[in-house]
């Protein structure tokens, strides 16, 4: 009784002090938005409790709200560096300006020297299929671009630097031609499993020329000082193909399926590699039939999510019978 | 060498004690030395001074104790090599070739060169791979001291390493000055100096006469003592530079005050990040450091892009 007249007092203090506040202009504002905010946020509970089968819209909503953010971060980002910059232009405070430039001739001396490693890995790429993944073909390759052999030393990874370097371009030629199919992702995608195929596909034709010396490249992948590029390749090139076929999923989901279609492409890659039928047709098959067992597990494990609950619950249940039956879970107070 | 030895033995022992006398005020004037030197070279004054160890000289005194300092030491130096590094010296100049990578139709400049060895592992390494094309490949050692060459060119000679033996390959003795080299530009498209860059008077010419004779593409390689990367193992090194090095050399080759000018002026060599920057100055690209054996020597390596 006490605590409800308390209450009783607290609101009428509230209503009180409300007109008050109101007089203050910037309180004022947050007294207008306080409401707002309460009102968005109840809502979005109200949302998210009510309809989950909806929840594409809320969460394009949020997508969207995020993405407008974060254009206003980096508007007010750039506005300030211009102001920096202004500042240190007209002020001679060069400490800033001094600074950028540094980093600006530095990032240009990197990407001459990008730049130049690309273009002797390009053109080592040709002398592959008779060298195989090796320094030989650096060496190769870099004579052919006019410098001498000695800058093979620019690799020092050896071999496996043209393997990442031959990875990375066909996996950017492939997100390339997935952008243009699907109009950089906003086109929807009719058959997601059948877009999948064709981009593995895609994939592996891309290794088709150098099917002789890929063994070799993939024990270079597989050597764990080179692990962490590339990781760091496959699951990128998986994660945009995903991403392009129409795979927005925020679950866990999100994990399971890339990792599944890791396990396919590297399949289907070493089934490639003893491949010995006319245009690899019997590897698209064994790509085919591998998606479909995929999709058929995963039917089957969402199926059967029900079944393991029963499961559990009439073991549980036939435990404690059994138990009761023996006397063993007899309690005496 | 009965008498040879006693000779030496009292030598080092005269040697040890003056040392134990004179160690903190030589130890105190090294330090001022070292702070003169540096506020010396870089003020305008009648003439630039320089480092040699921890003493203050005139930048033209350098290059002639320098030169003292090798003749002395010429006939014994591979042998005080392996006694003070108790032959790791060989693993680090086994490594520094293998980081060079030797192909066939390389045009190598050996500077500071003496008595061979990085030119001896570049020749083994051109021997054991195949030449179907039947490259030629070429190397010129070169080296501020003639001395220096000429026993080089005994051992050579001795392993037989020489043009005869070796086939599509041309060897040159060459004596020149690191700062001021005989060659034409881009004649060279390796350039390795090995032990030898802290000996120069001007680092920085050095590089930029690196930077002149190679070829584009052309690679920089330099090997030296430097800066070790842990303050305790800093103190050992320390500790066994400056108390063993020379009482062996004394004992070993009857030469105590070079090998005192050896340990100081390792370290009085720039550390591995500032003779990087110093490298990046002279013009070169990608320039980057290896520690071999936590930092007591590293292998820097730029290439002229």
């Amino acid at each position: 009784m006490a605590n409800v007249r308390c209450l009783q007092k607290l609101f009428r203090l509230q209503k009180l002090l409300l007109p008050l506040h109101a007089q203050t202009c910037h309180l004022a504002s947050l007294h207008r938005q306080l409401p707002l905010a309460a009102a968005s946020l109840a809502r979005g509970y109200a949302k998210d409790a009510t309809d989950k089968t909806t929840g594409s819209t809320s969460l394009e909503d949020f997508r969207a709200r995020e993405e407008q953010l974060e254009r206003e971060r980096d508007a007010a980002e750039e506005a300030a560096a211009k102001a920096t910059q202004n500042e240190a232009g007209s002020g001679g405070a060069g400490g800033a300006g001094g600074k950028q430039q540094e980093s600006a001739e530095q990032s240009a001396k990197q990407a001459k020297v990008d730049a130049i490693r690309d273009k002797i890995l390009d053109a080592a790429l040709e002398h592959v299929p008779q060298h195989g993944w090796t320094r030989q073909a650096i060496v190769l390759g870099a004579e052919q671009c006019g410098y001498p052999s000695v800058v093979h030393g620019m690799f020092p990874e050896g071999g496996f630097a043209l393997v990442s370097h031959f990875n990375g371009r066909c996996n950017a030629q492939l997100v390339q031609s997935l952008k243009e199919k699907t109009s950089k992702g906003q086109q929807e995608v009719e058959n997601p499993l059948d877009f999948l195929v064709q981009a593995v596909r895609q994939r592996m034709e891309m290794i088709a020329p150098y099917k002789a010396q890929w063994p070799q490249a993939m024990s270079l992948i597989a050597q764990p000082q080179h692990a962490s590029t590339a990781l760091a390749q496959v699951l990128t090139l998986v994660d945009d193909i995903c991403y392009y076929s129409g795979d927005r999923s925020v679950d866990f989901g999100w994990y399971t399926r890339r990792i599944g279609l890791a396990t396919i492409m590297k399949m289907t890659e070493l089934y490639l590699l003893q491949d010995t039928s006319a245009g690899n047709v019997q590897t698209w098959e064994f790509l085919k039939n591998r998606m479909d067992e995929a999709v058929q597990l995963q039917m089957a494990l969402s199926q059967t999510e029900g079944m393991t609950h029963t499961f559990q619950r009439s073991f549980n249940s036939a435990f404690i019978t059994a138990r009761n039956i023996l006397g063993l879970g007899f309690k005496r107070n | 060498m009965q008498s040879n030895q006693s000779i030496r033995l009292l030598s080092l022992a005269r040697h040890l004690i003056r040392r134990t006398a004179t160690q903190a005020s030589q130890q105190t004037t090294g330090a001022t030395g070292a702070g003169a030197a540096e506020s010396a070279s870089s003020s305008s004054g009648t003439e630039q001074t320089t480092h040699f160890g921890f003493k203050t000289v005139k930048d033209s005194e350098k290059e002639q104790k320098v030169h003292e300092v090798f003749e002395q030491v010429a006939n014994s130096y591979d042998m005080m090599n392996d006694a003070m590094s108790m032959g790791i010296h060989r693993l680090w100049k086994d490594i520094f070739v293998e980081r060079l990578g030797p192909t066939h139709g390389m045009r190598l400049l050996d500077m500071a060169g003496g008595t061979g060895d990085i030119t001896f592992r570049y020749l083994k390494y051109l021997a054991n791979q195949a030449n179907p094309q039947q490259r030629p490949s070429h190397v010129t050692i070169s080296d501020i001291n003639q001395h220096m060459l000429d026993v080089g060119r005994e051992r050579a000679r001795r392993l037989g390493l020489t043009e005869e033996q070796l086939p599509n390959t041309k060897i040159a003795w060459q004596c020149a000055d690191a700062e001021r080299l005989p060659f034409e530009d881009a004649s060279f498209n390796a350039y390795t100096i090995a032990f030898g860059i802290r000996n120069c008077t001007h680092v920085d010419k050095v590089l930029s006469e690196a930077y002149r004779v190679l070829q584009p593409g052309g690679r920089f390689m330099c090997l030296e003592f430097s800066h070790l990367t842990n303050e305790t193992m800093q103190w050992l090194y320390d500790q066994y530079s400056f108390q063993v090095i020379p009482p062996m050399g004394q004992l070993l080759a009857g030469q105590w005050q070079a090998y005192q000018y050896l340990v100081e002026s390792i370290r009085r060599f720039p550390k591995q990040e500032a003779f990087k920057q110093m490298i990046e100055q002279a013009g070169f690209d990608m320039v980057s450091y290896e520690n071999l054996t936590f930092g007591i020597v590293s292998i820097h390596s730029g290439f002229k892009l």
